[in-house]
């Protein structure tokens, strides 16, 4: 009873947290920042599209070294691929800004993830990095997981071991799959907020 | 017997060997080409050692890590801040000599957009003193103490790269080592003092900040603007604004919290500096951590282990446990079963055994073909089992081995089968009495059927008991093809049942047992005690789980069953009375206080026990943080080699002195009730059932010890420290 009464007054902190002049990052059990963002094909997307279904947020840049631990070694692909085949919408953001070395064109990103033979819902484009601030993603990789309902119910890192040493992978806890199994059994995530790991985001500054 | 010690050491020894081998594949191949000194394009990294009166034993000696930075290039402290990495340093040191914790200079906040970290530019060195004791040994035809480090670090400008260098010294035992004199002088004046906890320091938690009170700072340092360093990452949001004032000699600071924090430590070590000088302060934490923090409090740990609904089809791969190849796995399981034996928590089960030798000794093939009944029983068992766990798991269930007793309902189902095995053994009743004449034959006349169900009742009784290997062996299992996972089931089934299946085969071991006579009746009543034992562990059980209430109503309910059984050995209108009466009492009791029996007991799990506290997700992290080392017991109450290591070496004075000595935090992972958070602890250590030890050091693998713990192992982990 108490539970649902601090539940309630969390959402509704949240939906005042999200008016533009207080813009702070939500904490897990808040509402989910809308977005509306282009993705690499130039379909807009929505994130209250996909009301109703689990969604996976994952900020992702090719040049990050930890990005391409997750992806050299395939373990972020067979975790979209399994997450996705779960009815579970995965969207890929990346918020580098046009300046950085690292900004790669809607064109580039598309081709590095189909050889990459990425299985994200949609790639999207977030130059400006409103959205990666609005959600106070820090980290290429950060993960976060969006409820049917449109709250926030994980924020962290891909998995429990920081480092870029492709051979952790096999002995972390990979929190997103992890998180998405308990969600999909009906059940609270388990591991809510986890330390994200990477590198910084390349910010507009 | 004697073969037995001989074979399990080489074997362990072997398993051992492949398994380290496995998992350093870098180690292994590391060459004579380190030197002290490694060069990127972005660092020049070089290790070097201050030891002015030498480097034998009692003698201090420093070592370190000099990072030397490409301008705009840096390196992370402890705390990373927003994104990074600390440096990690992994010392290999010759048998005597251990390395402390690094002393972190003071670190400086670099700003990276709209993001912040805590990191080193220009040149840094990071020095750790080394312990040098007695049992050091210079290497033949050497004067040398001969250093290794493997350190990786991350470096970052706006970009990063993750780098890691192999570094090897000498460090003269007999001459002055001090040509770095200047260079860890600098370090140490630039590494934060401790500074003692004064009465009126406080770390208050208030809405969604931190408020910090400080005292006993230098005088010169009032009213000046200090530089504030949580040592514990992932609680304050390292980039926003914070405010700070001084009152007289009282500092004070309010600094927000992260939205998405994911650490609520009880006790945070601040470091606040001005001026390149720093004192570090342990802060005890007031106030109630807002909800969003920590790992989120597992609520889920009583759901029953089988109820509960899934999404039907849902695959998840599990993260590969261990790295123990597949025939490993299966020898593993193999000598596991075997060792399965002689827990315990088989006795029971021993007992019931030497009585169906007694009964058949002189019965050579009834004798096989029990032998062969029961090894389908234990084997089918173990199959069916494992079939059931792989099924949820892949259901979504988050289960490991032993979860059957994770359920009230299952023990206390338990409890009631071992008391009327009991009271038959006692001579109360024989089934022929209770059951329809048509089955009364039923069990005398089908030994083979009896023979396969004590298989079965084997596997029930032995599962929660983990032997050494069984551990590895499961936790590998649950991640491996299906198919391949059930030959290890089988693997242990066979074990298990391989001493019963050899004996049966070879007529001399039946030889050998005594004629039948007289003696088997006082035998078979003897046995009755053990079975009453067994009922004693499982109400214990069912007391941690569902509390003295549940307990109770057990007992009560046990005591309406044994009254019926009695009843239905009488004959005539007794019979039908006092059946009558005792079902009624039954059902009345079953009504009124069954319930209880599967209630979940008010959470009164201790966060303290004497010594040991409570685990948590990310509790071990943050105590290593603080540079203590930790030892984690992962338990549960229905585990009898856990409360035999419990009762016995963990509660050995000279392990207690040992682990004080060396300051190390204890910590306890109960298992009792399902908890998905200690599972995937479990699943990440590569293991799947308890017992489980684990000696944590900042910098080191985990240590994980022998599920069987002797006072020496635990000790001489402890020396390593």
């Amino acid at each position: 009873m108490l539970r649902r009464t601090l539940m309630t007054s969390a959402v509704s902190v949240g939906a005042l947290a999200f008016s533009p002049w207080l813009r702070a990052a939500p904490s897990v059990g808040q509402t989910a920042p809308d977005f509306s963002l282009v993705d690499t094909a130039g379909k807009t997307v929505r994130l209250s599209d996909y009301k109703g279904k689990h969604v996976v947020l994952e900020w992702v840049n090719p040049g990050c070294p930890y990005v391409r631990k997750h992806y050299g070694s395939n373990n972020m692909q067979a975790t979209q691929k399994d997450v996705v085949a779960g009815g579970v919408v995965w969207l890929a953001i990346n918020s580098t800004e046009e300046a950085s070395s690292d900004y790669q064109t809607p064109q580039q990103l598309a081709r590095w993830m189909m050889d990459s033979k990425a299985a994200a819902t949609h790639t999207l484009m977030d130059p400006e990095g409103t959205v990666g601030k609005a959600y106070g993603a820090r980290t290429t990789p950060h993960m976060y997981i969006v409820d049917p309902r449109g709250a926030l119910v994980y924020a962290g890192g891909i998995d429990s071991i920081a480092s870029s040493r492709v051979d952790d992978i096999k002995t972390a806890v990979n929190y997103v799959r992890q998180g998405v199994r308990e969600l999909l059994a009906g059940r609270p995530v388990s591991a809510a907020t986890t330390r994200p790991y990477g590198c910084s985001i390349k910010y507009r500054t | 017997m004697n073969a037995t010690p001989t074979l399990f050491t080489r074997l362990s020894a072997a398993l051992l060997v492949a398994a380290t081998l496995s998992s350093f594949p870098a180690l292994a191949q590391l060459g004579s080409t380190a030197s002290a000194v490694v060069t990127t394009e972005q660092v020049r990294a070089e290790l070097m050692a201050q030891a002015p009166d030498g480097a034998g034993p009692g003698k201090t000696v420093w070592v370190g890590l000099q990072l030397t930075h490409k301008p705009e290039w840096h390196t992370y402290w402890k705390n990373s801040g927003d994104s990074g990495l600390a440096t990690q340093l992994l010392w290999s040191l010759p048998t005597g000599v251990s390395a402390g914790a690094i002393q972190w200079p003071l670190p400086t906040k670099i700003r990276i957009g709209t993001l912040a970290n805590y990191g080193y530019e220009g040149t840094v060195l990071l020095p750790v003193p080394l312990t040098i004791t007695p049992d050091f040994k210079p290497p033949l035809l050497s004067d040398t103490l001969d250093i290794k480090l493997s350190a990786a670090w991350l470096v970052c400008k706006t970009e990063c790269i993750p780098e890691e260098g192999q570094f090897t010294l000498k460090v003269p035992i007999k001459s002055s080592t001090a040509g770095n004199g200047a260079a860890f002088d600098a370090a140490w004046r630039n590494a934060p003092e401790a500074l003692a906890g004064a009465p009126g320091n406080a770390l208050v938690v208030e809405g969604k900040t931190i408020k910090l009170t400080v005292l006993g700072l230098p005088p010169a340092w009032q009213g000046r603007t200090l530089d504030f360093f949580p040592e514990t990452p992932e609680v304050i949001e390292t980039a926003a604004d914070w405010t700070q004032g001084w009152n007289g000699a009282t500092w004070t600071a309010q600094v927000p919290l992260s939205a998405q924090r994911s650490a609520s430590p009880q006790m945070m070590p601040v470091v606040l500096a001005v001026n390149g000088q720093g004192r570090r302060v342990e802060m005890a934490v007031t106030g109630n951590w807002p909800p969003s923090g920590g790992a989120a409090p597992v609520s889920t740990a009583l759901q029953v282990a089988l109820g509960q609904g899934s999404d039907g089809g849902f695959r998840l791969g599990q993260p590969p446990a261990a790295t123990l190849g597949f025939w490993a796995a299966l020898l593993g399981a193999l000598v596991g079963g075997l060792i399965l034996n002689l827990m315990p928590c088989v006795f029971p089960i021993l007992a019931i055994k030497v009585l169906g030798f007694a009964r058949h000794a002189n019965d050579r093939r009834a004798h096989r073909i029990n032998g062969i009944a029961y090894t389908a029983g234990v084997l089918l068992s173990f199959m069916a089992l494992g079939m059931l766990m792989l099924a949820l798991r892949s259901a979504g269930e988050n289960l490991g081995w032993g979860f059957q007793l994770q359920n009230p309902a299952v023990v206390a189902t338990m409890a009631l089968l071992f008391t009327l095995i009991g009271l038959n053994l006692a001579g109360v009743f024989e089934f022929k009495q209770i059951v329809p004449a048509r089955l009364a034959g039923f069990q005398p006349r089908h030994p083979v059927v009896d023979a396969f169900l004590t298989g079965v009742l084997a596997v029930a009784i032995a599962s929660p008991c983990t032997a050494p290997f069984m551990g590895a062996s499961l936790g590998l299992a649950v991640a491996l093809p299906a198919s391949q996972a059930l030959a290890v089931f089988a693997a242990l089934g066979l074990g298990l049942a391989l001493p019963y299946l050899a004996a049966s085969l070879v007529p001399a071991v039946a030889r050998a047992l005594p004629k039948p006579g007289a003696w088997m009746d006082g035998l078979r009543k003897f046995m009755a005690f053990p079975m009453f034992a067994t009922v004693v562990w499982l109400v214990w059980v069912l007391g941690q789980q569902s509390g003295i209430d549940g307990a109770g109503a057990l007992l009560a309910l046990l005591v309406a069953a044994a009254m019926l059984a009695w009843a239905l050995t009488l004959a005539g209108r007794t019979r039908v009375v006092a059946t009558t009466v005792s079902i009624a009492a039954l059902m009345a009791l079953a009504w009124g206080i069954g319930p209880y029996v599967t209630q979940a007991a008010p959470l009164a799990r201790l966060d303290r026990d004497g010594q040991w506290q409570a685990w948590a997700p990310g509790r071990v992290e943050q105590i290593m943080a603080t540079g203590r080392p930790v030892f984690v017991d992962f338990t549960a109450a229905w585990c009898v080699t856990c409360q035999y290591n419990k009762k016995t070496t963990l509660s050995n004075q000279s392990v207690l002195a040992d682990l004080a000595a060396r300051k190390v935090a204890l910590l306890r992972a109960d298992w009792t009730r399902r908890d998905p958070a200690i599972t995937a602890a479990l699943q990440q250590l590569g293991r799947n059932g308890v017992p489980v030890y684990v000696l944590y050091q900042s910098g080191r693998k985990p240590v994980v010890l022998s599920e069987i713990l002797s006072v020496d192992e635990v000790r001489t982990a402890l020396a390593r420290l």
